[in-house]
């Protein structure tokens, strides 16, 4: 899988960038669950012109067999494939997990989960750290997903992740980022990592939001399998990362205290000095 | 049959009883599909699938199968 070329799409991503040795157009990675049908799915995928599509693993049961119609779906789509270790709650089962999605997808691209509060679905990031650094040690591109504590985001990119990704809600809240100063002190001060904001958006204004401070991608799902029109949806998405990311690259005008007048002053007309 | 070759293991936290002795034999006799898209581990260990024909199975064994589903 990890030699596959990314889907055509329309979109235009604006210049290409580079994650785990790997150059990408779109900067907005896209999940797969939640969606109403298989073929909302893939038509979602379509329109969000996505390279990148994070699966989980389960449990197989025997009676079916080893048949799998949904990783037979997803291949189809030709995108890169970022499995992720959802559900593991100790640095030990997420290594395992990594260990298994290496084999079945064939990839060393990890999106490292370990959840550390059931009701947030906040992440252990202790246990996060431990197990980034024995991944990459064995040489997985690790993905990992955290909160907003600059120090811990520290720490995983100096561990060799291919990508720190904070956290801008909890999954699936769909409240858009709720700290963005520590989104924006964490672009400042580690300007050489590949920052990826994963979780927690709900709009694209929210993406284009975080595109603007300079992050260098999104992930999210719920937001746009969860919409009234998920293919309309995960368009606008689209549209809101390239369009913060243009932002970005543009560098916006600084914010002033006070009003400055766009049209020139001079030659206003009915004005009399006294 | 003999009792002293069965093996009492879990198999995705189902306590099953088998005369399996390697984890290949066990998938076959449970009606696994060698070649499809999954993985083992084997008490929270990978086991790679080359090792699979080898790997021999003792009572006790927590065996994990997973596969592809969807995710964020």
């Amino acid at each position: 899988m990890d030699t596959t070329t990314a889907s055509s799409s329309p979109i235009a991503h604006g210049n290409p960038w580079t994650v785990a040795g790997v150059t990408l157009s779109s900067r907005f990675f896209l999940g797969t669950s939640h969606y109403p049908s298989p073929q909302v799915l893939s038509d979602a995928v379509r329109a969000s012109g996505t390279e990148v599509l994070t699966v989980g693993l389960r449990r197989l049961q025997p009676e079916s067999g080893g048949g799998n119609s949904f990783w037979q779906r997803v291949q189809a789509m030709g995108c890169r494939i970022l499995p992720n270790t959802a559900g593991c709650h100790s640095a030990e089962e997420a290594i395992t997990l990594a260990q298994m999605a290496r084999e079945i997808f064939g990839t060393p691209w990890i999106k490292l989960e370990v959840i550390g509060d059931d009701y947030t679905l906040q992440p252990d990031t202790v246990a996060t750290l431990e197990a980034a650094t024995t991944l990459a040690k064995e040489g997985f591109a690790v993905f990992a997903y955290t909160t907003d504590d600059l120090v811990m985001a520290q720490r995983l990119h100096a561990a060799g992740c291919a990508a720190v990704m904070p956290w801008a809600a909890p999954i699936g809240t769909g409240r858009g980022p709720l700290n963005p100063y520590a989104l924006e002190t964490m672009r400042r001060r580690l300007p050489d990592a590949v920052l990826v904001v994963d979780a927690g958006l709900g709009r694209p204004s929210h993406a284009a939001q975080v595109m603007e401070l300079g992050f260098d991608a999104v992930l999210l799902n719920t937001a746009v399998a969860q919409a009234g029109d998920p293919v309309r949806m995960a368009r606008a998405f689209a549209d809101g990362v390239a369009a913060g990311r243009a932002a970005y690259e543009s560098t916006p005008m600084p914010e002033r205290a006070a009003a400055q007048a766009s049209t020139p002053t001079v030659g206003v007309p009915f004005w009399h000095s006294s | 049959m003999n009792d002293m070759t069965r093996l009492n293991i879990s198999l995705n936290g189902e306590a099953i009883e088998t005369d399996a002795a390697t984890l290949q034999t066990l998938l076959l006799a449970r009606g696994y599909q060698l070649q499809g898209a999954f993985a083992c581990a084997i008490n929270n260990s990978f086991v790679p699938r080359p090792q699979w024909p080898e790997r021999a199975l003792q009572s006790g064994d927590r065996i994990d199968i997973v596969t592809p589903i969807t995710g964020g």
